[in-house]
């Protein structure tokens, strides 16, 4: 029971990072169909932009983070402003983009590198007071996490649900051009979409290293392996489908964890993601998308 | 002096390791449309294979300082043979990935986790792979008789690597220039039409995974074999996206380029960094390789996606007999000079010698129906098609004649009903299976392979070539040549009668859109149906040729053939098509020559007038 | 139906038109005009270019030669966006909603150039010419029946009271019945209410029954043109559209 419930607390905190990761993923892909496989180089970015400014500016941690956000949100909508849109102008398949992605990911993640060398890195930051409840531990910094984690999901259903720009970004998703014909200036709608969900990449970054306590250029490149699982899982392109699948795949890995070996931990998730795309490739909760 | 001639055998040998398995990937990627990002998984599957079969028992041999299975100590090239059978092997897990028709970018990633996944496990699994640590101490070939060390060894080697790489290269041309490469490439270009012409996706793609995954092997034991260690941390995926990069920047699609790109990526990018001095920073010059990689991959792409070598058009008219070879006709605009359609007798081309009086019952549907997501496009719709005649499929817009096509295709699964093809329950065969059967069919929209050339398309379509399997083309030309120089001579004659014969040679793609329709009905009819299901195929085509080309229709349905035509136009509908099944709303709703139809009131209200 | 839902229409012409896919013309040397108050039709035979000729007016497909204009303004080769603004509104064929999205939240889209404050006054007018809207205004768009799928695309399009309507093939997959009330009741209506309506049919009869002028385009052109009334007497035109004879003497012929 107890190992149950340790690993439930550590599957929690898994899967709020994954949560607020995955769901900026599948923004982009929902509303420009861009399978951004570069996403964890700007999260790994943007969580060093926190570090320098928590490091070497000496500001608080959370304050810093404001600035790894900022970095996720230009960083991305320059990469799709600049990269992928004037690809995607030239009606290639969807796997050159995926390439194109990847190539990107090669320059971020080493370029990042080549700038800061191959050590690690960890946050001036306290871990705060230990808390139990329930039989489960959490840091006070997990807690806030998980906090923050909540706070921003309900900001993106409020956003998808209740104003105009979230209606015309899932207007855009479903039907592009029927969007345009009803006066939705579908270009605005893409940037802003690439801006809120780089900022949602770079509030994933900087949290996952908070996270994990030491991180270096390529502790993110992993991370995709998780993202596509829980994005598959819930359904491509599905924003609540990837909030599910998150918190799916981030408890099941950290059970699979404890109860077994956790050096084997993120098997659970490529079993979960080759049985996706074997079985259901438009997810438990997504529909095929028509073109 | 020494140290360089050392030095130039080891390139030799990482050059042919690198070129094989650029070879292996270009033939997936650029020719089969196969994205496998998984493909380091193969090289480092038969490079382990390779390792353990030549070392002896772990126990004994090193005091069990590391840990491996087999350990059978057997002699070259037993070892490297075992490596390329494991390479096929680790291909079929992945079959179902590539054998679905799931999104290409989708299977790439499939493949893309399944490789970093593996390489985790690896790298964390000890009794088996020894952990990150790998095994070392790989014995190299007759290392008990001969000197590794030695330098004439190492040229020895590096000849052995070279030697089998050209013979890799070889085999590869000899299948991908043969009408089986027509075929991959034909999937590469569409598979669901590929599919629809009788050609076994599934089996290709996975023919294909497999001989990759053996060369992969292969290469990957060369390379343990001489640098003598295998460790899981050199097969990381990012490897699988140099040899990506190398393909484009060689050229997808051509062999030559394959090589090109080998020696200058992988091969280029490890030697010239090399002789950049140490840096206080000793991640730099490899993290800036990584970059560099990455830049060359978007810069390729977007500067000259095509690579250094671009992928050859294929002048398959060449292969043509002169005396048949065509006077040139068509000079003028092919959609109003018609070539000579009205002199052309397609029966003797198409091989038909048929028994017109049958007009039995060829094809039957039992209440058909489809719906999707809950939405019934056809529903209980119970048809009879008979032999030798020319049934038109006629209704409104969405009244789901097109859905119907494509269930008695086989292209998609009814919801429920059933379907019979001359008495056999055919509802569970799979398209290609009834393509081969002799059903036919043709798509609304453009559905030529876009980089085959007009006669490829064409020449693709005939049924039962010798060469167009994976032990035809590997017997050669000598063994296929003659048939297919006959079968390009048909395409060809096919070609002059639509007055397309300027466009021979010209890529399928190019054409405009009235021309693909045209290259879709000859492809369909080199097929050789049985029965040809024909889904709006004069949507776009020039009225005077369309009527020429109903008069063709009809002759061969005079001989035996037997036609299903969906069609908007009425007075193609009038002048051909007997009889004709009216569809509204998912349902037959009258059959009848068009006479009859025009008689009943509710065709009148439900089509002809609204 | 006191609020008024659409504006005063505007003209609609084009002068020498050609358009079509990648410098390819599809449609060419097409002059035609739409006027407020009347329903114009365009027919013809699949792939005579019907439907490249609206989505080449609303900036969907690229115009290569000629000119468009709307009342002042000439909206050749405008974003789509930009031609909604000017009160064109456009209903294509298919993919005429957002499926995933509520009806309400359709409507909404539809009205996405109007302040906050105005949709919901909007959202009653439209739904007062489609009562039948107002009981599933919670569910999916995806999910509705074709002739409800309809009404929702057109409400979604008079959410901006354009002055123009331009309607491809809105009949398309829908019963004979609904389609007539389609016709005879909504798309005429508007045209009743002072718009300017241009409309693309496959039916061919039911478009001229409630049509005021008919082009009829063939090969990408436009290759007859006349008030309903006199095409009905255009053995050309009765052959090739309404079926070899004519409709009066089509039920006698047994």
């Amino acid at each position: 029971m107890s190992v149950f419930l340790s690993s439930l607390g550590f599957g929690l905190i898994s899967a709020a990072v994954l949560a607020i990761a995955t769901v900026g993923f599948t923004m982009q892909f929902a509303v420009t169909n861009v399978l951004n496989l570069a996403y964890g180089s700007v999260m790994i970015n943007s969580a060093f932009v926190t570090y320098y400014l928590n490091y070497h500016a000496h500001l608080n941690a959370w304050v810093a983070m404001i600035g790894g956000v900022f970095t996720g949100a230009v960083a991305s909508y320059l990469l799709n402003r600049f990269v992928f849109t004037p690809f995607q102008r030239r009606n290639l398949l969807p796997i050159t983009i995926v390439i194109v992605a990847l190539g990107v990911d090669l320059c971020g993640t080493f370029g990042l590198q080549a700038i800061i060398g191959g050590s690690y890195f960890s946050y001036k930051q306290s871990l705060g007071r230990e808390i139990h409840f329930w039989g489960m531990y959490f840091s006070t910094l997990q807690l806030i996490i998980m906090g923050i984690c909540v706070v921003v999901l309900g900001l993106i259903h409020w956003l998808l649900k209740y104003t105009r720009l979230g209606k015309a970004m899932r207007a855009t998703s479903a039907n592009p051009n029927l969007a345009r014909n009803s006066g939705v200036r579908t270009q605005r709608v893409i940037s802003s979409t690439w801006l809120i969900s780089g900022a949602l990449c770079g509030l994933a970054g900087t949290v996952f290293a908070m996270n994990t306590g030491v991180f270096d250029a390529t502790s993110a490149q992993l991370y995709i392996v998780l993202m596509l699982a829980a994005m598959f899982l819930g359904g491509p392109g599905s924003a609540y489908g990837a909030m599910i699948g998150a918190v799916t795949i981030g408890v099941a890995t950290e059970l699979s964890a404890g109860y077994f070996n956790p050096q084997y931990k993120e098997v659970i998730a490529f079993v979960v993601l080759l049985g996706m795309l074997t079985f259901r490739p438009y997810g438990l909760f997504g529909s095929e998308k028509t073109n | 002096m020494n140290a360089i001639a050392f030095y130039l055998a080891t390139i030799i040998v990482y050059g042919a390791v690198d070129s094989m398995a650029c070879l292996a990937l270009n033939v997936q990627f650029g020719f089969a449309g196969l994205s496998n990002f998984g493909f380091i998984i193969f090289q480092a599957g038969g490079a382990y294979v390779a390792a353990v079969l030549s070392m002896g028992p772990w126990q004994k041999s090193n005091g069990g300082f590391q840990q491996y299975v087999l350990g059978w100590h057997l002699v070259w090239p037993l070892p490297w043979i075992g490596a390329a059978i494991f390479g096929g092997l680790l291909a079929l897990p992945f079959v179902f990935l590539v054998g679905k028709r799931l999104r290409g970018d989708f299977a790439a990633v499939g493949l893309l986790v399944s490789a970093v996944l593996l390489n985790q496990l690896v790298n964390n699994f000890v009794p088996l792979f020894n952990g990150a640590a790998g095994i070392s101490i790989v014995p190299a070939p007759f290392s008990g008789t001969w000197n590794p060390q030695g330098l004439g060894y190492q040229f020895a080697y590096g000849g052995v690597a070279v030697v089998l790489c050209v013979l890799v290269y070889f085999l590869l041309r000899r299948m991908t220039e043969s009408p089986y490469g027509r075929s991959l490439r034909a999937m590469r270009d569409n598979d669901v039409v590929a599919d629809a012409l009788g050609k076994n996706v599934r089996v290709q793609r996975t023919s294909m995974l497999i001989l990759g995954g053996m060369i992969a092997g292969l290469s990957g034991a060369v390379l343990v074999g001489f640098i003598n260690l295998w460790a899981p941390g050199a097969w990381g995926y990012a490897e699988t996206i140099v040899l990506f990069a190398a393909i484009i920047v060689g050229g997808a699609g051509n062999h030559k380029g394959a090589v090109l790109g080998a020696l200058l990526v992988p091969l280029g990018f490890e030697e010239v960094t090399r002789f950049i001095p140490p840096l206080s920073n000793p991640a730099l010059v490899p993290a800036l390789e990584w970059v560099a990689i990455g830049l060359l991959i978007i810069g390729f792409l977007w500067f000259r996606p095509d690579g250094i070598l671009p992928e050859r058009r294929r002048i398959l008219s060449r292969w043509a007999t002169p005396s048949v070879s065509v006077p040139s006709s068509g000079e003028s605009d092919a959609l109003i000079n018609l070539g000579n359609l009205d002199q052309m007798d397609f029966r003797q081309l198409l091989r038909l010698e048929g028994d017109a009086s049958d007009h039995g019952i060829i094809l039957a549907s039992d209440r058909l129906t489809r719906a999707f997501h809950g939405v019934t496009v056809v529903s209980e719709v119970s048809i009879e098609i008979q032999r030798g005649r020319i049934t038109g499929l006629i209704g409104p817009n969405g009244a789901g004649k097109s859905t119907t096509l494509a269930m008695l295709a086989g292209t998609l699964a009814p919801t429920s009903g059933r379907i019979f093809y001359e008495g056999r329950d055919i509802t569970s065969m799979p398209s290609n299976e009834r393509a081969k059967s002799g059903m036919i069919r043709t798509f609304q929209l453009a559905s030529e392979f876009k980089k085959l050339t007009v006669l490829e398309n064409l020449v693709s379509a005939i049924p039962r070539q010798s060469g167009d399997s994976f032990a035809g083309a590997l017997r050669g030309r000598r063994y296929w040549g003659r048939e297919d120089a006959e079968n390009i001579e048909r395409a060809s004659e096919m070609l002059e009668g639509f007055g397309l014969t300027q466009y021979a040679d010209s890529y399928a793609g190019g054409l405009s859109g009235g021309q693909r329709r045209l290259v879709e009905i000859m492809r369909a009819l080199l097929a050789q149906p049985t029965i040809l299901l024909l889904d709006e195929p004069m949507a776009g085509v020039h009225p005077n040729l369309a009527h020429k080309i109903g008069d063709q229709l009809t002759r061969l349905a005079a001989s035996g053939m037997t036609i299903v035509m969906v069609e908007h136009e009425l007075a193609i509908m009038d002048a051909f098509c007997d009889p004709v099944i009216v569809l509204a709303e998912g349902r037959v709703l009258a059959q009848g020559t068009m006479s009859e139809l025009r008689a009943k009131k509710e065709v009148v209200e439900a089509y002809l007038v609204g | 139906m006191s609020v008024e839902l659409t504006k005063q229409g505007l003209v609609l012409s084009t002068n020498g038109l050609s358009a079509g896919y990648d410098g390819r013309p599809i449609v060419s040397d097409i002059t035609i005009e739409a006027t407020p108050g009347k329903v114009v039709s365009v027919v013809g035979p699949n792939g005579s270019g019907k439907s490249t000729l609206l989505k080449s007016l609303v900036g969907v497909v690229k115009v290569l030669e000629g000119h468009v204009t709307v009342g002042e303004h000439e909206i050749t080769n405008l974003a789509p966006e930009e031609v909604a603004m000017i009160g064109v509104g456009y209903v294509p064929q298919i993919d005429d909603v957002f499926p995933p999205l509520s009806v309400k939240e359709n409507l909404e889209i539809g009205g996405y150039l109007l302040s906050r404050r105005e949709i919901p006054g909007r959202i009653d007018a439209v739904l007062d010419f489609f009562p039948k809207l107002k009981t599933m205004m919670t569910r999916k768009a995806g999910k509705l029946s074709g002739g409800e799928r309809k009404m929702l695309a057109m409400g979604r399009v008079l959410m901006l009271s354009p002055s123009v309507l331009v309607l491809d093939e809105p009949t398309a997959n829908l019963a004979p019945m609904v389609a007539t009330q389609l016709l005879e009741e909504f798309v005429r209506g508007f045209a009743d209410f002072g718009s300017t309506v241009l409309l693309v049919e496959q039916r061919a009869k039911a478009a001229l029954r409630i049509s005021d002028w008919t082009y009829v385009l063939g090969g990408g052109k436009v290759v007859l043109a006349g008030a309903p009334k006199d095409l009905e007497q255009n053995p050309l035109f009765v052959e090739s559209f309404l079926g070899g004879s004519a409709p009066s003497r089509s039920t006698s012929n047994e």
